[in-house]
């Protein structure tokens, strides 16, 4: 785990190590202060009745593009130093279609479930066993997966490249997508609100 | 303003995300791109100090240290860097500098035949906004007086002598010989120029190696 600058050599490695704790535990009060240790409250998403994960998603993308979009404008932040992991379609959406059954399944993702067990949850800590599992498992069946595993590289690709559309066209039309789904965001919880585990007595 | 002020504090954060989203319409793109605001005036005045010059001895020292903070680029054509080139130096001729994959926070040292092609890529790339751009003095020229074939002066004092020895010990790591005064090599044969193993698969490798660590969460 590298804290941010840790490349620039400003620290060392073990300097590093302490200021990515400090941001991690800055990190885990945020996401249990916003509710997110709470396995009901996060299952209640795939049941459209709190919307809060995806509320808080989409204004975090929204915010950092914006920010990162604005000060490469103004010639502040040089995007060509910001790492971007490589695209490998089909692997990326198998894994991603797994994680997120296992969201609906266990009720968190892997950070919310340290998060979770922080503040003594068991079932926190049972999902946290099983994440380790699924790692153990991962690695032994790995070589017999790595064909698949890196397959489909598109290698690093952004939204402006492959839509073929101007950056600030992305940009605009993200903002406008965001939005929309706030406002359904929004209806959807109005709707659903009797299945809110928030709304229970 | 009543209007504004009727709205709650989301739907608030929401018009500004959207305004910021609608002039982000017009702003352009946030990557550089070939043509470069340049405030002329500065790039005239600034002229390259000796402090941005680095001395072939210098970076001699450097490289058998192994010191890896920096990129050497070899700004000369291909066919001249085939024939000898700077151990870890890699080929970016003139042309194609501004469009390589250099990276700001690098210390970039440019190297050609002598002083005056390095100049011109220190101003393109000064003029791109690279801070830690530095020549490498004399080029391929003040690179084999200094280091491949120093010349060995007739009576040397006993410290000129000692630090001789020294400079002897970097000729010889990078495969040069001594010269005598009169210009011929100790061993008189010719200006053989170093023969380089492994050349290959050097171009780029120093620029590609941060890519191919793994970042991520």
């Amino acid at each position: 785990m590298n804290a941010p600058f840790y490349k620039f050599n400003y620290f060392n490695s073990d300097i590093s190590l302490v200021v990515a704790f400090l941001i991690g535990i800055g990190f885990g009060f945020a996401l249990e202060k916003g509710g997110f240790g709470s396995a009901r409250i996060l299952a209640a998403q795939f049941y459209l009745s709190n919307m809060r994960v995806l509320k808080v998603m989409f204004s975090a993308i929204v915010t950092a593009m914006l920010g990162v979009y604005f000060l490469g404008v103004i010639g502040w932040l040089d995007l060509k130093l910001i790492y971007m992991t490589e695209t490998y379609i089909l692997p990326q959406a198998l894994g991603g279609l797994i994680l997120g059954v296992g969201f609906v399944i266990g009720g968190y993702c892997p950070g919310t479930s340290v998060v979770s067990f922080s503040t003594g949850s068991i079932d926190g800590l049972m999902y946290i066993l099983g994440a380790f599992f699924g790692i153990f498992v991962f690695g032994e069946i790995y070589p017999l997966i790595s064909n698949f595993y890196n397959s489909t590289n598109l290698g690093v690709i952004t939204l402006p490249e492959v839509l073929h559309l101007p950056y600030g066209m992305v940009v605009f039309l993200v903002v406008i997508m965001a939005l929309g789904a706030f406002l359904l965001a929004e209806l959807s919880e109005r709707k659903f609100a009797f299945r809110n585990p928030e709304n229970e007595k | 303003m009543n209007l504004l002020r009727k709205l709650n504090r989301k739907q608030k954060l929401a018009l500004i995300a959207f305004l910021l989203g609608l002039i982000a319409l017009f702003a352009g793109s946030p990557y550089d791109s070939n043509s470069v605001k340049i405030n002329v005036k500065e790039i005239a005045l600034s002229t390259i100090k000796d402090s941005d010059k680095i001395k072939p001895e210098i970076l001699a020292d450097w490289i058998i240290q192994g010191k890896s903070d920096f990129v050497l680029i070899d700004l000369r054509t291909p066919d001249e860097y085939e024939k000898y080139s700077l151990p870890e130096a890699e080929n970016i001729p003139l042309v194609n500098l501004t469009d390589a994959e250099l990276y700001k926070n690098q210390k970039l040292i440019l190297l050609s035949s002598d002083n005056v092609q390095s100049a011109q890529g220190w101003f393109l790339l000064k003029s791109k906004g690279f801070k830690n751009v530095y020549i490498l003095d004399g080029g391929i020229v003040g690179w084999k007086a200094n280091v491949l074939f120093p010349k060995q002066k007739p009576n040397m004092s006993k410290e000129e002598l000692a630090l001789f020895e020294k400079k002897k010990a970097v000729t010889f790591y990078f495969g040069g010989k001594v010269l005598n005064d009169s210009g011929i090599s100790e061993s008189n044969s010719e200006f053989n120029l170093p023969v380089q193993s492994s050349k290959q698969n050097k171009t780029s490798s120093a620029v590609n190696q941060k890519k191919k660590k793994r970042e991520g969460c």
